[in-house]
């Protein structure tokens, strides 16, 4: 059983399906990038390994463990602890600094307010934000509450990194520095990140691409960045 | 065509407009209720004007039907906050359908018409059911009892001219009221761009308030001194002062409880050592109007509520004072004494709490909106937080601390005000009767003097009145985070 995957995963909106029986096997350490055209299942892949959806059938796993079977809290404590989670927008709580919203989930974890502002603005200057430590997300450019998410996403220091169109809503210069940084420190971390995206561009930086197909995994395995490269 | 554009919308445009259609129904049952009163015919009998078909004194005296004729529109108040807070619900789906609009080719004025044009045709169903609901009213509830008297005036119509003004004008204030309330916002054709005051709150409210209870304090001496330099007291100007004292203390205290919740943010923000906390301290520095704007209604409610028990408890300590001097003067003069029967100004004072209860309930509906409306115009970010492992108490826990922190300060604020300013007009001191009583000869007269007497503070009133307003919040912050649970769902993330 690998590190982090799924089989026969199947899973419906409704009477729309979305997966129909997905097999996937992500490696400790691997940048997986999840591909397709829209309305394939990307995402949903993506919310049923991160435990933020439940599958229908099939099974999802975790380190040897089934996730799926688990209760909410105990997934939306394995979030919160070992999955760092970054969506294309609208992540950033809107009221909080940025340096608050990086260290939120340190807070949550139990963390002092000062240990966990002092590990966010390590992140933000990781990340070239600093500066924009005690402003909010609104005064901030699209890149830059990326950035800030990404060091929200990264704080905890989470074994596995889930990216759902992470540069969607940022253009071409902006979304290749958040890309940038994001591969980087995965690397240097040895974090496990699982990237889902529909821009070759971004499937270029994964190690390995698995593309959906009307929710099945395309069996040719020519990805979108592959069929680019 | 406007008109399909105005209505065509999603679910939570439906809701809105219902919401706003069943507040101007409420708005026209009011505010004709009031006209019907006014055009109560009279007859005089024995020097006074009274209408003898009706039960009801307070609607039989015709004395009596102004202050009832004036409460009812004064429940209008809270009847319009809760169409402000009507208007505002669903906004983040109707500005993207105004920037679809903008998009299509509308320029903002019209975009803003359109908005409106919504507002005014939901109201103008609404104050029409209002109208509807008022003429079967009339016919259901027309019957005299056994005693061949009426319970409400249903023999009374007002001329057609004010129904229809009625009618008419609710709609066009409706549509008013949604273009004031788009003034902040500049429609785009990519979006909706909403002008915020960045600026915190000043204490200048508690200036309000001071200024208020300084001019009602003032009233006392000045009764006074007038009467003592023999000339007539100006009834007009004073009838002014009291109600600009009693405009500015609520204003004072509406507007001041957004500076509380300001403070309190800060406050909150500083010692918070957990989430919740420093959520709530964020979101409360972030924009303090929200509590006060979605209390107002309520809070003007306590205010008055804490007023009226003040007036209440100063009356019933005035009846006693003047019962023991009664029965002083029964006893100088060998007469039975007869106690006096306050049945009718007691009756009067409950249904001035009935109408202050009504308001409540109303004013609680506003606030349910509101609450509901912050929840679901960011279930986006709410549904990212839980995705990203933040657990639904946290969230939960923020909201109540937002929700009460300007509830708490607000409504206690309002309460103190309220007796405050009744006890600056009135004073707490009473006093009863006095006079010159005989005995069996003229010769065995005493002057007896008035009893005079302290009215106590309406603790137990006021402990109530604050009791079930703290109660309607915490009802409807324990039905809000219902709806939390719902607009964090994953799905949110898909569709918001």
């Amino acid at each position: 059983m690998s590190f982090l995957g799924t089989r026969a995963a199947v899973k419906s909106y409704g009477p729309t399906p979305a997966l129909r029986g997905v097999t996937v096997d992500v490696a400790e350490g691997e940048i997986l990038a999840v591909t397709g055209p829209s309305g394939c299942g990307k995402s949903t892949l993506l919310h049923c390994l991160a435990g933020i959806m439940p599958v229908d059938a099939g099974e999802v796993f975790y380190r040897g463990r089934r996730i799926d079977t688990t209760s909410e809290e105990e997934r939306a404590r394995l979030r919160r602890t070992e999955f760092g989670v970054l969506f294309q927008f609208g992540q950033l709580v809107a009221e909080l600094t940025a340096a608050e919203n990086v260290a939120l989930p340190l807070l949550l974890a139990g963390a002092r307010r000062r240990d966990a502002r002092t590990a966010a603005l390590a992140w933000l200057d990781r990340l070239g934000v600093a500066d924009l430590a005690d402003q909010r997300p609104g005064t901030m450019s699209g890149g830059q509450q990326q950035r800030c998410a990404l060091a929200r996403a990264l704080v905890t220091e989470p074994r596995v990194l889930f990216a759902d169109e992470p540069t969607g809503a940022l253009d071409t210069l902006a979304g290749e520095q958040v890309l940038g940084q994001l591969v980087r420190l995965a690397r240097e971390q040895r974090t496990t990140v699982v990237l889902v995206t529909h821009d070759a561009r971004v499937a270029g930086y994964a190690d390995r691409e698995v593309t959906l197909r009307d929710g099945v995994v395309d069996p040719t395995g020519l990805g979108i960045a592959a069929v680019r490269r | 065509m406007l008109l399909r554009f105005a209505l065509a919308g999603s679910r939570t445009d439906t809701i809105r407009v219902v919401l706003t259609g069943l507040s101007a129904a409420l708005a026209t049952l009011a505010v004709l209720a009031a006209l019907t009163v006014l055009a109560i015919p009279t007859v005089l009998d024995g020097g006074r004007n009274v209408s003898p078909q009706y039960r009801n004194p307070l609607i039989a005296e015709a004395g009596l039907r102004v202050g009832v004729a004036a409460t009812l529109v004064l429940l209008t108040i809270p009847v319009l906050v809760l169409a402000g807070q009507c208007a505002r619900f669903g906004a983040p789906a109707r500005d993207r359908r105004l920037a679809a609009f903008r998009m299509a080719g509308a320029g903002p004025r019209q975009a803003v018409v359109i908005a409106a044009t919504e507002a005014a045709l939901a109201s103008g169903l609404g104050a029409l059911a209002g109208l509807g609901i008022y003429l079967v009213g009339r016919q259901v509830l027309g019957s005299p009892g056994p005693d061949g008297k009426l319970a409400l005036p249903t023999d009374v119509l007002p001329p057609v001219w004010q129904l229809a003004v009625v009618v008419a004008g609710i709609p066009v204030l409706a549509g008013l009221i949604a273009m004031l309330l788009l003034r902040r916002v500049v429609l785009t054709p990519y979006g909706v761009v909403r002008r915020v005051r960045t600026r915190p709150p000043r204490p200048w409210a508690g200036l309000l308030i001071l200024g208020g209870l300084g001019t009602a304090a003032l009233l006392a001496p000045l009764t006074r001194y007038l009467l003592r330099s023999g000339r007539s007291l100006p009834y007009d100007l004073f009838g002014l002062a009291v109600l600009v004292a009693a405009l500015a203390v609520t204003v004072g205290t509406i507007t001041g409880t957004g500076w509380i919740a300001h403070v309190t943010g800060r406050l909150l923000h500083r010692f918070a050592r957990r989430p919740a906390g420093l959520l709530a301290a964020r979101r409360l520095m972030a924009d303090p109007w929200t509590g006060s704007r979605t209390l107002a209604a309520l809070l003007a409610a306590v205010l008055f509520a804490a007023i009226a028990s003040g007036v209440r408890i100063r009356m019933s300590t005035e009846f006693a004072a003047d019962a023991e001097y009664w029965r002083r003067d029964a006893e100088r003069t060998g007469e039975p004494y007869i106690p006096q029967d306050t049945t009718f100004y007691e009756g009067a004072h409950d249904l001035v709490y009935l109408a202050l209860t009504v308001a409540l309930v109303i004013a609680a509906g506003g606030l349910l909106v509101a609450l509901a409306e912050s929840i679901v115009s960011r279930r986006r970010e709410l549904a990212a937080l839980v995705a990203t492992g933040v657990p639904r108490a946290v969230l939960g826990r923020a909201l109540a601390w937002q929700t009460l922190t300007p509830a708490v300060a607000g409504i206690v604020l309002a309460a103190v005000t309220g007796i405050t300013l009744q006890r600056s007009l009135y004073g707490g001191e009473v006093r009863s009767n006095w006079g010159t009583v005989c005995g069996a000869s003229t010769t065995d007269c005493v002057v007896l003097p008035p009893i005079v007497r302290t009215a106590p503070l309406p603790l137990g009133d006021l402990a109530g009145f604050v009791g079930v307003a703290l109660a309607v919040v915490l009802t409807l912050l324990l039905v809000s985070l219902l709806l939390l649970r719902t607009s964090t769902a994953v799905e949110e993330l898909r569709t918001a």
